[in-house]
């Protein structure tokens, strides 16, 4: 057993799942301004969703697609009910808003789903491949493909389609992008269904593999955030960022300790940070 | 003038009522317990099925005993979320409410925040094996050490011809309790092992189970406790890995059955008191106690099976129903320290503290358990 390999494997693993999650941050970020603290609400509220349907007896792929549309009208809602009607608000503030509903989407799942972990089978099972001494599930490999296609499919949409560049031109000023036709409302709900649907994604890959409870939302959303925040909350880097933060872990967990890889992570993030305040500190700052 | 009426009305009412408070009669004729348990957070499981416990207790004294020495029993919970800090706060509001006793079902880190606060008393009693108290204090814990629990494992693998083990700890309090049995006892008895540790937000443990699990090492062993051993258990199956897995002490409980029964290893061992295999109970009198506490408790939680978690909180409620029972002041801390020191506590197994040790239970009391057919029975050997 190649301990290099396996370490690669589960850093892209840990890195595909980063990498949604960033992304679905970054594009709520970019249109709305607002860093969403309830985004990993998303992954909470579709992994339990998944887990409690199977469990009552419904179909996998039923349960998925209750699951992920439970997850966009999560995060729609969100936006629709809570943070458009306050816009005027100060931008802290309406961060303490989600914040706010993070804590109430907790107790609704506590109440909902009990306090035990819960988890459901994987998609597609069978023995693990073989590959250059390591051992990849058939789930971690359809986590790494479909988890990377779908952040960089997100990507894409924001970069290249009109729907993306409105969405964009709502971040950089609202009432501009009003006067030129666009439909500010219409564009963030776009957003957020994104965001949501990446969160759900998240979940209904990484999941089988592991375990969800209705705490994990918060600990979601400092994932992506880290790896948002390496990407300097620019959308086409949230990819790189979330496969490197992954890898990075991995070979740190694998080759120093784990007891090491908070430290060292934080650490990387901080000297990033500063890094790209460079930028603000030149006149920069961040542009839609 | 107006003023002067009200206060004059007040002053009747009051003479016309009693100014002594009814809730004050009511403490008078209860003995408060205090219960700090984490019913949310990361390790939930752990808190709640050790308070339903406690309520269990609370309930078979108070409704088919009638209570202790005429006084009913009345637990006053507080939920620490298995946080340090909250911990430290719930030991504060429950001793200031006045309770006689305070039990402990929260995990290392949390319970350690606890213990300074009662150096003056009351008695605190706890079940993590993580815990080895100062037999100078106040504070007693009723199962065996993890020391003891590495040792009852070292002994079963020497006993299958095992001489090297994979070894997976997780990165908080607990983990590194365990880190230090293993360097203790493991080398003792002539044992190597692979230590691999897994940070708490690790979504696979493949990597370090690759570390730990050469083609010379024939059993593996994870310390990882609570739901994030389920990241340990799927990480084994993603690796195709066979060898006997064993399983921490509070992982022997249905709920994870229930989050791995898709990807049960070939074979699933555990660390646990022999109650849990009441076949290995040797006293006829402590296999009839277990049976009758998990008979009662699967019938009040509407089937809910007693495990390796409930039996750990009866432990505490039975040292607890022992000294309201015994000792004329149980709010004297002094008084109860000389009970428990010179008194078995009669529980599912017997719990034996002394002056010079305030752990009730050591390695006998442990057995090597292994999941079959639905439920835990005696370890086979290593093959």
């Amino acid at each position: 057993m190649s301990l290099f390999a396996q370490a690669v494997i589960s850093g892209l693993m840990a890195g595909a799942v980063y990498a949604l999650l960033a992304v679905g941050l970054i594009i709520t970020l970019r249109t709305s301004r607002i860093l969403n603290l309830a985004y990993g609400e998303t992954y909470a509220i579709a992994g339990l969703a998944v887990s409690l349907l199977t469990k009552a007896g419904a179909p996998l792929w039923l349960a998925i697609v209750v699951a992920l549309l439970l997850a966009v009208v999560f995060s729609v809602g969100l936006d629709r009910l809570f943070l458009q009607p306050r816009s005027h608000w100060p931008i802290p503030m309406l961060i303490l808003v989600t914040l706010g509903v993070a804590f109430v989407s907790r107790g609704v799942l506590l109440v909902l789903a009990g306090i035990d972990p819960l988890s459901f089978p994987r998609l597609i099972s069978g023995k693990p491949l073989r590959w250059l001494g390591g051992a990849l599930p058939p789930q971690g490999l359809l986590l790494i493909v479909v988890g990377v296609a779908t952040a960089i499919a997100a990507t894409a949409f924001m970069a290249h389609t009109r729907t993306g560049r409105q969405l964009r031109a709502c971040a950089a000023n609202a009432d501009a992008a009003q006067l030129l036709g666009v439909d500010v409302g219409r564009a963030r709900a776009i957003a957020f269904a994104i965001a949501g649907l990446l969160g759900g994604v998240a979940a209904v890959l990484l999941v089988p593999l592991t375990s969800v409870d209705f705490q994990a939302g918060l600990a979601m959303t400092l994932r992506g955030f880290i790896a948002a925040a390496l990407a300097g909350m620019v959308p086409a880097r949230g990819v790189p960022a979330g496969l490197c933060l992954g890898l990075f872990e991995s070979f740190v967990s694998t080759y120093v300790d784990a007891l090491a890889q908070d430290p060292i992570v934080f650490v990387v993030l901080i000297g990033a940070a500063l890094w790209q305040s460079r930028a603000i500190r030149h006149g920069g700052g961040l542009r839609a | 003038m107006t003023q002067l009426r009200a206060l004059g009305a007040a002053c009747a009412a009051f003479a016309a009522f009693g100014w002594t408070p009814a809730p004050a009669q009511n403490a008078a004729a209860e003995w408060k317990i205090g219960v700090i348990a984490p019913t949310t957070g990361p390790i939930a499981t752990i808190g709640t099925r050790q308070l339903a416990t406690l309520q269990w207790w609370e309930r078979e004294v108070n409704a088919r005993k009638g209570g202790i020495k005429g006084r009913k029993v009345a637990l006053k919970h507080c939920n620490d979320e298995a946080s340090p800090e909250k911990a430290a706060a719930c030991a504060r509001e429950l001793l200031a409410q006045g309770v006689v006793l305070l039990l402990n079902a929260s995990v290392t880190g949390p319970i350690r925040a606890t213990m300074p606060l009662v150096k003056n008393g009351p008695v605190m009693l706890t079940p993590s094996p993580n815990i080895v108290p100062d037999a100078t204090g106040y504070v007693f814990q009723t199962s065996p050490p993890d020391a003891d629990l590495v040792l009852a494992l070292a002994e079963y693998a020497k006993a299958s011809g095992v001489t090297r083990l994979g070894m997976v700890a997780a990165t908080d309090a607990s983990g590194e309790v365990g880190v230090a049995s293993a360097a203790a006892v493991f080398p003792r008895l002539g044992l190597q092992y692979n230590l691999a540790r897994i940070d708490l937000r690790a979504t696979d443990a493949s990597t370090q189970l690759s570390r730990v699990a050469g083609p010379d090492v024939p059993l593996l062993y994870s310390t990882y406790t609570g739901g994030g051993a389920v990241t340990v258990v799927k990480g084994y199956a993603n690796l195709g890995l066979t060898q006997p897995l064993v399983v921490s002490y509070a992982n022997i409980s249905d709920p994870f059955i229930a989050l791995i029964k898709d990807e049960l290893p070939r074979r699933l061992l555990g660390t646990a008191l022999r109650a849990v295999a009441p076949e290995l109970l040797t006293d006829a009198a402590e296999r009839e106690r277990t049976a009758t506490f998990t008979r009662s408790y699967e019938q009040w939680r509407g089937g809910e099976r007693a495990d390796m978690l409930n039996l750990l909180a009866l432990g505490m409620a039975d040292a607890a129903e022992s000294i309201l029972a015994n000792v004329a002041d149980p709010s004297d801390a002094d008084a109860v320290k000389k009970y428990l020191e010179a008194t078995p506590i009669k529980s599912f197994q017997t719990i034996r503290f002394s002056p010079q040790s305030h752990v009730g239970m050591n390695a006998k009391d442990v057995a090597i358990v292994e999941y079959r057919g639905g439920r835990w029975t005696r370890a086979d050997p290593v093959r």
